[in-house]
């Protein structure tokens, strides 16, 4: 499903030194894997999320996703890509703001090629989150708990291969966080590719494969007997 | 991406936004509606200036006893004007029809039986109906024998003969004019109204002979009216005359004449030199108006890309090309300009509707300004939305969704 070799990231600010965020990243992950991130701040693991989401391109290194060669494709295509294959959930939610949750979850329908029915496919995928009571309410109306799970509606609702989530608790308390991850948890029985970040071990608790980094390397990679 | 998505996504945006749409739309409304008001005074001015014509009269040349007045009648007590002067340019002058000296007072009080009425009173000669393509449509029209007897004898305008008569027929009855008894022997045809609004149908004409020497005892004329050949001659026919007149009359530089030339050229051109002027000052004024618009939509917008760089971030994430980005501003700036566009449009219509019932402009609505509001509010949507909407879609997304 992804496989990346020797992926790394640089950056050049003109003038200061160069930064190496990734440092030559090779990972394999398959179909209907779980796998979690882990690493202290400022390792790297946005950076990688954001290189396997199609959203940020490595500075060298190889990376195919359902075997097709993303490094070589251009923006378009990249944007394509993201739009079919990959549903994000960031740490800060990222709702359009003064807009419903609906109009929120219509949002990867809308930039889609297909002709769908937006109203019916959003409303069923925050009904599947239990929101179906919420379709009107803006995110200054819901909780954080439910924030989050109006953006997993939306990185559910075009049906992608894959769903990555960074730090997808890491705004939520005890409770909400909980919530959030029985939906992962779900969602992963239902067969879904998912990569998560966190710093939380009882969140990575939930994945079958952890995966640390340092040093814009991976340190551990391991698996956990089902 | 379905041009109606890209549609609702901007409307959406917009919506989000409204009194930031309105003040980039503010600019387009006044462009617009002064470029709507502009197209409805062109309009009416073109329709007085043909109108004034056909009042006027073709192939005519009015010399007016007084200098400083542009149109009408003269001051009663201009007396410079006479006879002999009529004489002498009737006689310097080639190819003229018809030609008429006459006087014109101003309104007198006209009675019949109890009911009473008030009309400027002109004194004619036969030659007034050529010279003013001006007939009787019932009766006759004053002779020369009226003239030579001095008789009593008038005719009237169809004002006056609804006023006092009616229905009834005129023709045959006594009227008082300033207590004098008159008979009315026939009726002008129709003329309207005149190029400065006054009704040339509320007259009453007598003989010229009567209306110098029994009725107002003067020796002056107030007016000639000269009817010519041949249009291209206009110019030189009011030249000629005047030249004739500044010499009868002892004029010379500093002075200023005592008479006033107009032909029907000349009446065209003072109607057209007005709406012009205005027609360009109004012209500026939408121009710049539309202009600063383009630039105060242009610069929101920028704010905008700036302040929705997360949105933009977002939008990206789920899929947006940048292509749909640009789209998408776009799209924003046209709703604007457009809307702005026809709002103006609407107001400006309304504006022009205002002028003509306040001020008496001559107005015509038309659906005109719908289409140039469209085009013109496209074109500065373009232009103004381009570079904001460019900037938006070549944001790096990684860094854009960071806010
Ligand atoms: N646009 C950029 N320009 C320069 N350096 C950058 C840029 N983006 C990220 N970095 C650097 O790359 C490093 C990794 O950033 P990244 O966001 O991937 O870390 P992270 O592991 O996700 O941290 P956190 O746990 O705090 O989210 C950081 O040191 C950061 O300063
Ligand atoms: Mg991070």
């Amino acid at each position: 499903m992804i496989e990346l070799k020797g992926i790394t990231k640089k950056y050049t600010k003109n003038g200061s030194p160069e930064v190496s965020v990734l440092q030559g990243v090779d990972l394999e992950i398959r179909k209907g894997e779980f796998v979690a991130i882990m690493a202290p701040s400022g390792m790297g693991k946005s950076t990688l999320m954001n290189i396997i989401g199609c959203l940020d391109r490595p500075s060298a290194g190889q990376y195919f996703l359902d075997g097709t060669e993303v490094v070589s494709m251009d923006d378009d295509q990249l944007s394509r890509t993201r739009n079919k294959k990959i549903g994000f959930v960031f740490q800060s939610f990222n709702l359009l703001s003064k807009t419903t949750a609906l109009e929120n979850v219509e949002l990867p329908l809308i930039y889609s090629t297909e002709d769908v029915d937006l109203k019916a496919k959003a409303r069923a995928a925050l009904e599947a989150v239990g929101l179906g009571d919420r379709l009107d309410h803006v995110p200054s109306e819901l909780s954080g708990g439910q924030q989050q799970r109006v953006a997993i509606a939306r990185a559910l609702v075009n049906d992608p291969a894959l769903i990555l989530a960074d730090e997808p608790t890491g705004n939520l308390d005890t409770a909400s966080s909980h919530e959030v991850m029985n939906i992962f948890r779900k969602l992963h029985q239902d067969g879904r590719t998912i990569v998560l970040v966190t710093h939380e071990p009882d969140v990575a608790g939930e994945a079958q494969r952890i995966i640390k980094m340092k040093d814009g390397k991976i340190l551990s990679d391991e698996r956990r007997a089902e | 991406m379905l041009i109606s998505r890209v549609a609702g996504i901007s409307l959406r945006g917009l919506s989000k936004h409204k009194m930031r749409a309105f003040l980039m739309m503010l600019g387009i409304i006044i462009g617009i509606a002064t470029l709507t008001v502009i197209v409805s005074a062109g309009k009416g001015m073109q329709k007085k200036i043909t109108k004034s014509i056909q009042s006027f009269g073709p192939n005519a040349v009015m010399v007016s006893a007084g200098g400083g007045k542009m149109f009408g009648p003269p001051d009663d007590k201009v007396t410079t004007l006479t006879l002999d002067d009529a004489t002498a340019i009737k006689e310097s002058i080639k190819g003229i029809r018809a030609f008429s000296p006459f006087t014109i007072t101003l309104e007198q009080s006209i009675i019949y039986g109890n009911r009473n009425s008030t009309a400027p009173v002109v004194g004619a000669t036969p030659e007034f109906a050529d010279a003013w393509q001006w007939y009787a449509e019932k009766g006759d029209f004053i002779s020369d024998e009226d003239n030579a007897s001095m008789s009593k004898n008038c005719m009237l305008g169809r004002t006056v003969v609804r006023e006092l008569f009616g229905d009834q027929d005129p023709v045959g009855e006594t009227i008082r004019v300033n207590n004098t008894n008159f008979k009315v022997i026939g009726v002008l045809t129709g003329r309207g109204t005149s190029p400065m609004g006054m009704d040339m149908d509320r007259r009453v004409m007598v003989p010229l002979t009567t209306a110098m020497k029994r009725l107002f005892n003067v020796t002056y004329i107030g007016m000639i009216r000269m009817y010519i050949d041949d249009a291209s001659r206009l110019d030189e026919v009011s030249k000629t005359v005047t030249s004739i007149l500044k010499e009868r009359h002892h004029i010379t530089p500093p002075q200023e004449d005592d008479f006033r030339v107009t032909n029907t050229m000349s009446m065209a051109n003072m109607a057209k030199g007005v709406s012009r002027t205005l027609g360009t000052f109004l012209a500026l004024l939408s121009l710049i108006s539309l202009g600063v618009g383009g630039i105060v939509i242009a610069n929101i917008m920028f704010i905008s890309v700036n302040e929705r760089k997360k949105e933009i971030g977002i939008r990206r994430a789920f899929g947006a090309t940048a292509g749909d980005i640009k789209k998408q501003f776009l799209g924003e700036a046209l709703f604007v300009t457009i809307g702005g566009g026809i709002a103006g449009a609407v107001m400006g219509l309304i504006i022009s509707e205002g002028l003509a019932v306040i001020k008496r402009m001559p107005v015509v609505l038309s659906w005109e300004p719908f289409a140039l509001a469209i085009m013109f509010s496209t074109i500065v949507g373009l232009i103004a939305g381009l570079q904001p909407a460019r900037r938006a879609a070549a944001m790096d997304p990684v860094d854009a969704i960071k806010g």
